[in-house]
């Protein structure tokens, strides 16, 4: 009992010593950007959600798979008579991995500050040029029956897309993204989810 | 590939490539589990005690390596099976309306996508469980990986029990 009592002091003076010397965001981001593997991974966790996400809802894979037939079409074929259903989701990840991981090698070359400026401008891209497409298409009503108009609202609506985002990039200072880096791993796969599930409301809606 | 499918009978072939996934399955579900418990209820000192207890202080380096190591084989096992379920599976799901069955399994996909690509992160944030630092990141990095592992094994057992092994 004495023993346990002890132990038990000797833990509450080791969290008193942990409390006091507690490592900052900035500093433990800081050892996260000195490891190039390190940078290398969270670039890639983030870059992924970012490309795959969009290569769903464009519907661009790399190549499109169908298994009826055991045939490999280059990129997004359409279904075709007599070959049974397509398969994309290959393709887009065939896609989106070596992408994320060309991004992620990239980021271990950069400067931080430049990692930290291209990282914040891709996830507000990524959540602004959406938004924007999905405020334009509700206000448009052409958009309910025209594929045309809604083509054409996707490339317009990256306009104010990108000027949201330099804005963002501009206006947020990097102290800030330093400290949300290692939040936007999550952030990022948890946002793709909610758009991609959202995207299939019609299973659950019938 | 050929060989082999005509060597074992077709179907019986496509059922073994099943049940090998289901195990690696339970068996990184049981990890992942383990180590979520660990994260989420840490100990502080050698457990004695109850089963709970002593189940709390996993060595994590090694089951973050563990799970690592059956997440990745276990996600490609599920992409060749998933040939299987695109044909043979999938259209009576729809035929008989199970749209709920077809859309939790499409979230399935992009789930474990993913947790995939979270892996190499995970794993280096676990290199050193007892650092003070990225304790937030190893939690929720845990969570979502757990999160997902839970997700996917609901729903392939749903999908499983609509056309697969034993249904």
């Amino acid at each position: 009992m004495t023993q346990a009592l002890d132990v038990n002091e000797r833990i509450s003076e080791l969290d008193c010593s942990e409390a006091k010397g507690a490592p900052t965001a900035v500093t433990t981001t800081a050892t996260l950007t000195t490891s190039k593997f390190a940078t290398f991974a969270i670039t890639f966790g983030i870059a992924f959600a970012i490309l795959y996400t969009v290569l769903e809802r464009l519907n661009w894979p790399l190549f499109t798979y169908h298994p009826a037939v055991g045939k490999i079409d280059f990129w997004m074929q359409r279904p075709r008579s007599g070959e049974g259903p397509p398969m994309y989701w290959y393709g887009w990840l065939a896609l989106a991995f070596p992408v994320a991981a060309l991004v992620g090698w990239i980021a271990t070359l950069v400067s931080t500050r430049a990692l930290f400026c291209a990282t914040i401008f891709c996830c507000a891209l990524a959540a602004l040029w959406p938004g924007a497409f999905e405020v334009w298409s509700y206000l448009d009503d052409r958009s309910k029956f025209d594929t045309d108009v809604v083509q054409s609202i996707i490339w317009m609506s990256a306009i104010p897309g990108l000027a949201g985002a330099v804005a963002v990039t501009y206006l947020i200072p990097v102290e800030w993204t330093e400290r949300v880096w290692t939040r936007l791993l999550l952030i990022m796969p948890i946002g793709g989810l909610m758009v991609l599930t959202f995207s299939l409301r019609s299973y659950f809606l019938r | 590939m050929d060989a082999i499918v005509e060597f074992i009978q077709g179907r019986l072939f496509w059922r073994i490539l099943l049940f090998l996934h289901f195990s690696m399955a339970v068996t990184l579900l049981v990890a992942v589990t383990l180590q979520a418990i660990s994260v989420l209820m840490p100990t502080r000192q050698l457990a004695i005690g109850n089963f709970i207890e002593r189940v709390r202080p996993v060595p994590p380096k090694t089951v973050a390596a563990l799970i690592v190591i059956l997440y990745v084989p276990t996600f490609l096992l599920g992409c060749w099976v998933y040939i299987k379920y695109r044909t043979y599976v999938r259209i009576p799901m729809e035929q008989f309306g199970h749209w709920w069955t077809v859309g939790t399994f499409e979230v399935k996909e992009h789930v474990m996508s993913f947790g995939m690509a979270l892996l190499p992160a995970y794993w280096w944030f676990w290199r050193d469980p007892l650092s003070t630092d990225f304790t937030r990141e190893r939690k929720w990095l845990t969570l979502f990986l757990a999160f997902a592992v839970w997700y996917a094994f609901i729903v392939g057992h749903t999908a499983n029990d609509f056309r697969g092994v034993g249904s």
